[in-house]
Formats: C-alpha cells, structure tokens, sequence
C-alpha cells in the first residue's frame, strides 16, 4: 500500500481516496503465504469470522503501516467486495459523477497504481517532488 | 490400438504435469498451486462493472467498529479513488 499512500500524497488536494478493507487474501487457515510466516512479515492472521475480528485486523493494518488514507471496512455480507469484484486488491476510480472512470485489474499481477497515477496526472499534472528532484541534480 | 493408447496417456501425463508446473511458478510453489485453485480461484471474478457505469453504493464500517457510513457518501464532487485490498 505504499505506492497507495504516495499517491494520497501527492494528490490529496486534487482527488478524494477511500480504503476499502476487504476479506483476506491470505489467511493461515486458507492459503497463507510464506513472506507472511512469523519469521518474515509476521502479517499471521486467520480469515475473520466476525465484524469484530475484521475491524481488529483492520485496526492493525492502519497502526503498523501509519496508514493515513482513509478507511472504511467492508461488512461480513462482503457487500462492497461483491459490488466492485474486488478480492483479493482492485482499484478504481470514480469522476465527480460517481461513475467508474477507471477499473484496474485484479490483484496481485494486475494490481497497478501507477495506472491510477497516470490518469491523475493526466487530469491534474505531474507532483513535483523538491527531494527527489534535489537528489537527481546532485547526480546530473 | 493399444499403442495409440499407450501413447495418449502419455501425452495427456505430460501435459497435466506442464500445466501444473506452470501453475506452480505462477503460484510460487507446488502447494501453492494447490491453494490457490482451492482459495483463491473461486474468489477472483472479473465483475460486471465497466468504464461509464454508475458506481454501486455499499455500506461500510469505520475502524471504530461501530459507526457506518456509504462508499457513495465519499463522492463529493471531486474524483474518488477506491483502494479495495486486505492485510495479507
């Protein structure tokens, strides 16, 4: 989520942004993956069974990740992961008419903010970065 | 004809053992093959959703736990991002 926060950055000013937490992708008692092992990410969590142990996970996210971009979870009927086929990371963009201006493909291989990215840029112009654009300077 | 059969089996072994690797490197290991065709499979869908569609509206809950809001509420006459994703 990363790139995600970046972009919140950049163009906070410009766009609004919503998190949507939704079911799991990898639990450990579905398909757990090894960089999430304890020795590793340490990211052991069982795929919750109740709006309690979501919200919990959630809450865990945001505290360890600083996360800052705002957040709302989806409900156990998983209305809004249905609504937006989004399992197991999708993202989208609204225009200021509510209508999906942009559908980015599903998670993990398709998952691509810098698509996101590229159509704010588009519509507001690229951020400019002082550090970074220091740093190449100093390089050039 | 037993040979023909012989060799179909065969062919068909090899190609069920191809595509099960393929599945594996994609996955990231042998059993991950098996878990995501078991997990994940049936969970990834395309969605009926396109490009000039009226966002759908859900209900959502804040991190307090308790307080609800709706994803549409959001809209405020700006572009919306939407981040859908989980911890793992």
């Amino acid at each position: 989520m990363g790139d995600v926060e970046k972009l919140y950055e950049d163009y906070k000013d410009h766009a609004d942004f919503l998190t949507i937490y939704v079911r799991e992708a990898h639990p450990t008692d579905e398909w757990q993956m090894k960089s999430n092992g304890k020795d590793k990410d340490d990211v052991c969590y069982a795929q919750p069974k109740t709006l309690e142990q979501r919200v919990a996970i959630a809450n865990d996210f945001t505290k360890r990740f600083k996360y800052s971009v705002p957040f709302g979870i989806d409900e156990m009927n998983n209305a809004a992961n249905d609504a937006y086929a989004a399992w197991p990371e999708r993202l989208y963009i609204l225009d200021e008419n509510g209508r999906v201006s942009y559908k980015g493909g599903n998670g993990p291989f398709k998952y691509n903010p810098k698509e996101v990215r590229a159509w704010l840029t588009e519509r507001y112009g690229e951020v400019e970065h002082p550090e970074a654009n220091s740093a190449s300077d100093k390089k050039s | 004809m037993k040979r023909t059969l012989k060799w179909m089996g065969i062919a068909a072994a090899v190609i069920l053992v191809a595509a099960y690797t393929v599945l594996s490197m994609m996955a990231g290991g042998p059993r991950d093959a098996l878990l995501m065709v078991r997990y994940a499979l049936p969970h990834m869908h395309r969605g009926v959703l396109k490009v000039g569609d009226a966002a759908p509206d859900a209900r959502l809950v804040a991190l307090d736990g308790e307080t609800r809001f709706h994803l549409r509420e959001h809209l405020s006459g700006r572009p919306l991002v939407l981040v859908f994703g989980s911890f793992t």
